[in-house]
């Protein structure tokens, strides 16, 4: 499946409406907010359908995925959006990240635990709200509203540590563009950032970098670590090959108009996480140009002085505590 | 005290919802901490032992309490076993943090569960550590749970 799915289900006492934008989407917050009783709601409507005396709207099949015969019920399910309960014990298992790899389903997961298997995005991570609009109805209305703003924080005037989560492109980019009295240091995967900055960034003034596309088991016990701290700053981009395309370098409607609204591009069978897409984008669209897109290796173009500024300007805040 | 296990841990109680619809007793219901946890958290009132006003889903049953709150009802009740305390969300906190005030109890967690601004007394049992508040949790529990 590709886009974003709407979807309002609800009994004569409680209605929910939110909308589903990738293929992983995490729900979680504090206790009796009504996320176990979404599960159920849809569980009901899909074995009893209106009978069940829920209604349900949706353009794609709703239903839920439980218990120890997860593995074979899951491979009977296409285009549908999958609910999983935090009570499942195998969402934490690698088998169940590969079974949802390639798989033509979304899924909403109830679960506090970070799940490192999965590439989720930092956005997608959801809390349930009572809904102030219909206030005073019988029914109560609730809504998704998202748990993590992690750059709407951003107080620091400068920085001295770069803590990168990349090692490949993306690191080398920023170790080539700050000047010599900032240290950039590669964390070598999103689960290193935790580690690295304990060791170097806690106390001091540092900036991290990281992929928000797939930064999403991560991005609890960082807030958590810098929580009331005004010397750590989070900047997470889609990625880093997205913050290229974001840039500009690349002429063409066509990557703007994706830009505009990626998910209507990225088919969940295809990619984990938008990460991917992005880079698969980046190497198609500069196939046989002057920037030449390898994630492995970074093209020197990229360091130029036209193009570096580019880059560092998409990255607004961010960019400016790099550069000054 | 309260006693934390952090990451996944064998013997450990990980439905506790489950446990709870097929373990709990009438009289765990009208027991006044559970009543004022019932109250705190789903914002629910215990009218006796087998019915709860609840002001969004009416009359309910100690089943259909939240998954926090029933956890928690367990592990004021069944000192001898451990739950996993992640069914909790953060709203459950400082009843953890009251009830290992007056005994020693005992949970496991697989996530960072915020414990508030202020300081408090836990052992976390991985690594054999009191500590006092969540600048202290953190780095430690962080390395285990995400």
């Amino acid at each position: 499946m590709k886009g974003s799915y709407t979807i309002r289900v609800g009994n004569n006492r409680l209605r929910y409406e939110f909308t589903i934008c990738r293929n992983i989407t995490i729900l979680k917050g504090n206790s009796a907010t009504g996320k176990t009783t979404l599960v159920e709601m849809i569980r009901e409507y899909y074995e009893d359908h209106e009978l069940s005396g829920i209604q349900l709207e949706s353009s794609v099949p709703c239903r839920t995925l439980s218990g120890r015969d997860w593995s074979i019920i899951l491979p009977a399910i296409e285009n549908s959006i999958v609910f999983i309960d935090e009570d499942n014990d195998f969402l934490r298992t690698v088998e169940f990240a590969d079974a949802i790899r390639n798989s033509s389903n979304y899924y909403v997961i109830v679960t506090r635990e970070g799940l490192p298997n999965l590439p989720y995005s930092v956005s997608e991570i959801y809390g349930i709200r009572e809904s102030g609009k219909y206030a005073g109805l019988k029914q109560v209305y609730n809504e998704f509203y998202r748990i993590y703003n992690p750059e709407n924080e951003n107080k620091l005037s400068e920085v001295n540590t770069i803590i990168v989560e990349d090692s490949n492109s993306g690191y080398e980019f920023f170790s080539a563009i700050v000047d010599d009295n900032k240290k950039v240091i590669s964390s070598e995967g999103k689960s290193g950032v935790f580690g690295k900055l304990l060791e170097n960034g806690f106390e001091k003034n540092c900036l991290v970098i990281a992929d928000g596309a797939a930064f999403g088991s991560e991005i609890d016990r960082i807030m958590k670590l810098i929580h009331n701290m005004e010397s750590v700053v989070l900047y997470l981009p889609e990625s880093f090959e997205w913050l290229i395309l974001m840039s500009g370098l690349i002429d063409g409607k066509r990557v703007q108009d994706i830009l505009a609204d990626p998910g209507d591009n990225i088919f969940s069978e295809k990619y984990f996480s938008w990460e991917r897409y992005f880079t698969d984008l980046l190497v198609e669209e500069t196939n046989n140009s002057y920037l030449k897109y390898a994630k492995r290796k970074l093209n020197p173009n990229y360091l130029h002085d036209t193009e570096k500024k580019r880059i560092v300007s998409a990255m607004d805040k961010a960019g400016k505590l790099i550069s000054e | 005290m309260l006693k934390i296990i952090f990451g996944e841990c064998a013997g450990v109680v990980t439905n506790p919802a489950v446990y709870f619809k097929n373990t709990y007793e009438d009289e765990w219901i009208t027991d006044e901490m559970s009543r004022n946890m019932i109250l705190d958290i789903d914002k629910s009132t215990v009218i006796s032992e087998r019915i709860i006003e609840s002001p969004v889903l009416g009359g309910i049953t100690p089943k259909e309490l939240s998954g926090g709150v029933k956890t928690l009802i367990l592990i004021n009740n069944c000192p001898d076993k451990i739950f996993n305390a992640s069914a909790c969300g953060d709203n459950c906190a400082k009843w953890l943090l009251e009830m290992g005030k007056n005994k020693d109890i005992t949970i496991n967690l697989r996530h960072l569960m915020d414990f508030g601004n202020g300081d408090f007394e836990v052992y976390i049992q991985n690594t054999d550590q009191v500590v006092h508040n969540m600048r202290e949790l953190v780095p430690i529990a962080g390395t285990i749970v995400r």
